[in-house]
């Protein structure tokens, strides 16, 4: 931080630069609502409800790690949780001509990539706006999944080792969200894939005359994304039990992309942090479980979380200010 | 046409380049030449062809005709890698950095160190240290090169997007309206810092601008370019800012009779 904040030490100082992170103001508003939650209501911080918070807040966590490579690069995937729906019921239905599961895991991620794949095609080579085009994919494999599915849930295929492992285990899927948060991490911040992500939503003239290979880089963050929702909907299908063909969907796009937002992430591009997006998806889940174990009316609820939302953002950008880093 | 200095080696020349675009003449029939260890000034109004002719030595632009030396071999510069390749980097005052990224980032942009073996792992503390080493040899004052760009001035911002052109090995540095739209104590940053390459020796600088007597302070020529061709030349140590304005108020009054 190249500001100071006049008349103080040097650990006052840190203490104002850190507060000024989009990360920290999200932990603190976290630890006050699990605070209230606690208080409010003594069954919060039980074990059985940790690990409810905790499979409230994988799979955003996952879906942001995409999304936010995805804003940075100034692209976005509206499409992400229809991949969500489709990876199981592909995993199952190649299952079912006696392929093993893992090799079917796989070929639903394979799956996953391509759509991810024809995205940034469309995207780059034709020149429409991520917005449109993921928008139309979002309407194309919902139809697809339904035809596949026919409109039918199905059972989770594997055995008790590989669906515990995959998600059923109560722990599993967070810990899942915690390793791809740890490598997207290093992706973002210690490989030149992530540095030219940040150099291409930053400024894409200057990246094009460096001579980084912008296509490439949104490609891949278009197939990274894809391959996560598709991956995050295995786990909750192994977590569930059985698959939903309207599973996922829009609302847990909309998560991920709040998740990464909340967490410091610009909707205009050129910065963003993974742990961010951890952390924002860290305070939705709070507030979810929270507030459905207060028992508020679910119509209420969408409120509540809505205006959350809202605030978070403003709050953000308003620091964002601050830092003299946001928009002027 | 003057020739370069006594004892300097020629770094870049064109000769008799002509460009157009469709029915406009952008340039007709331009000479211009540029040594090692000295700085060159190209003054002229928008639309004269100053842009272009920078473009064409950029290898942006292919002239229709005339011919491009580097070091006194003929060379065809056929895109912007190929100028590069010879060393020739143009530094445009607002498009070359990534504001959202620190100094050292901004350094090695497309040319990261890395470490790690197969992982390829960036290797930040190398290039924090040989980013500070390089802007303090030539005497870039920066506070830390872990700061973002978009925290600097312009003049600083200027600064450093030279600095990385030299940085990557440039020895023909175009610069285009360095001084643009700053104040005198920003300029005179930039101003050093030209003053500080051009002693090394080994680099050529090339420079358009509006401002007469900044150039004139700045250069050892000057070039006058109007409407695609060079219409005056002198050193910039026997010119007088009167005497361009002499020229242009000339032309002006031409424009308005013809």
């Amino acid at each position: 931080m190249v500001e100071d904040a006049p008349g103080r030490t040097g650990l006052a100082r840190r203490a104002y630069a850190f507060l000024l992170r989009p990360e920290a103001s999200v932990i603190v508003v976290s630890v006050a609502l699990v605070v209230y939650f606690e208080i409010a209501n003594q069954n919060f911080l039980t074990n059985a409800n940790v690990r409810t918070v905790s499979q409230f807040v994988a799979a955003p966590v996952i879906i942001a790690c995409g999304e936010i490579m995805l804003l940075i690069c100034r692209e976005i995937d509206l499409s992400v949780g229809q991949v969500f729906a489709l990876a199981p019921f592909i995993m199952e239905n190649v299952n079912d001509i006696d392929v093993p599961v893992p090799l079917a895991i796989l070929a639903a991620l394979a799956v996953s990539a391509l759509i991810g794949l024809a995205i940034g095609l469309i995207t780059i080579k034709l020149g429409i706006p991520s917005f449109i085009t993921t928008l139309g994919m979002l309407f194309l494999i919902t139809g697809l999944t339904l035809t596949i599915s026919r409109g039918y849930p199905a059972n989770a295929p594997g055995g008790p080792i590989l669906t515990g492992f995959m998600g059923a285990w109560g722990y599993s899927e967070i810990v899942w969200a915690l390793v791809i948060v740890a490598l997207m991490h290093l992706v973002l911040r210690h490989t030149r894939w992530g540095l030219h992500t940040i150099a291409i939503g930053g400024n894409i003239v200057a990246s094009a005359e460096a001579g980084i290979a912008i296509n490439r880089i949104k490609i891949a963050n278009f197939v990274l994304t894809s391959t996560l929702g598709g991956f995050t909907g295995l786990l909750e299908a192994f977590r569930v039990g059985s698959i939903d063909p309207l599973a996922g969907g829009s609302n847990i796009m909309f998560l991920g992309v709040a998740s990464g937002v909340i967490g410091g992430t610009a909707i205009a591009g050129g910065a963003g942090t993974i742990v961010g997006g951890l952390v924002g998806g860290i305070m939705l889940g709070v507030m979810q479980d929270g507030f459905t174990l207060q028992g508020i009316n679910a119509f209420t609820f969408d409120i509540i979380i809505g205006g959350a939302i809202l605030i978070a953002m403003v709050a953000n950008i308003h620091l964002a200010r601050l830092r003299g880093a946001g928009p002027r | 046409m003057s020739e370069a200095p006594r004892g300097m080696v020629e770094a870049i020349r064109a000769e008799n380049i002509v460009k157009s675009f469709g029915h406009v003449v952008a340039l007709n029939g331009v000479s211009m030449q540029v040594a090692r260890g000295e700085t060159l000034g190209i003054l002229g109004d928008n639309g004269a062809g100053k842009s272009t002719l920078i473009k064409i030595l950029t290898g942006y632009h292919q002239p229709d005709a005339g011919q491009v030396y580097v070091d006194g071999k003929p060379v065809q510069l056929a895109s912007v890698d190929d100028a590069r390749a010879l060393g020739i980097e143009c530094v445009y005052q607002d498009l070359a950095l990534v504001n959202g990224l620190s100094i050292y980032h901004n350094m090695f942009l497309k040319r990261e160190l890395l470490w790690g073996g197969p992982l390829k792992l960036l290797d930040h503390r190398a290039m924090r240290r040989r980013a500070a080493a390089a802007l303090e040899e030539i005497g870039v004052a920066i506070p830390s090169v872990d700061v973002e760009v978009g925290q600097l001035s312009g003049g600083q911002r200027q600064a450093i997007a030279v600095a990385r052109a030299v940085f990557s090995n440039a020895r023909i540095l175009l610069l285009d309206e360095p001084l643009a739209a700053m104040g005198a104590r920003e300029a005179r940053l930039i101003i050093d810092l030209i003053d500080r390459l051009r002693a090394r020796g080994d680099i050529a600088i090339v420079m358009i601008a509006h401002n007469y007597a900044q150039t004139l302070e700045i250069c050892d020529r000057v070039i006058l370019v109007q409407h695609g061709e060079v219409t005056f030349e002198s050193h910039a140590a026997t010119t007088s800012a009167e005497e361009l304005l002499d020229i242009v108020r000339r032309e002006y009054r031409a424009a308005r009779s013809g």
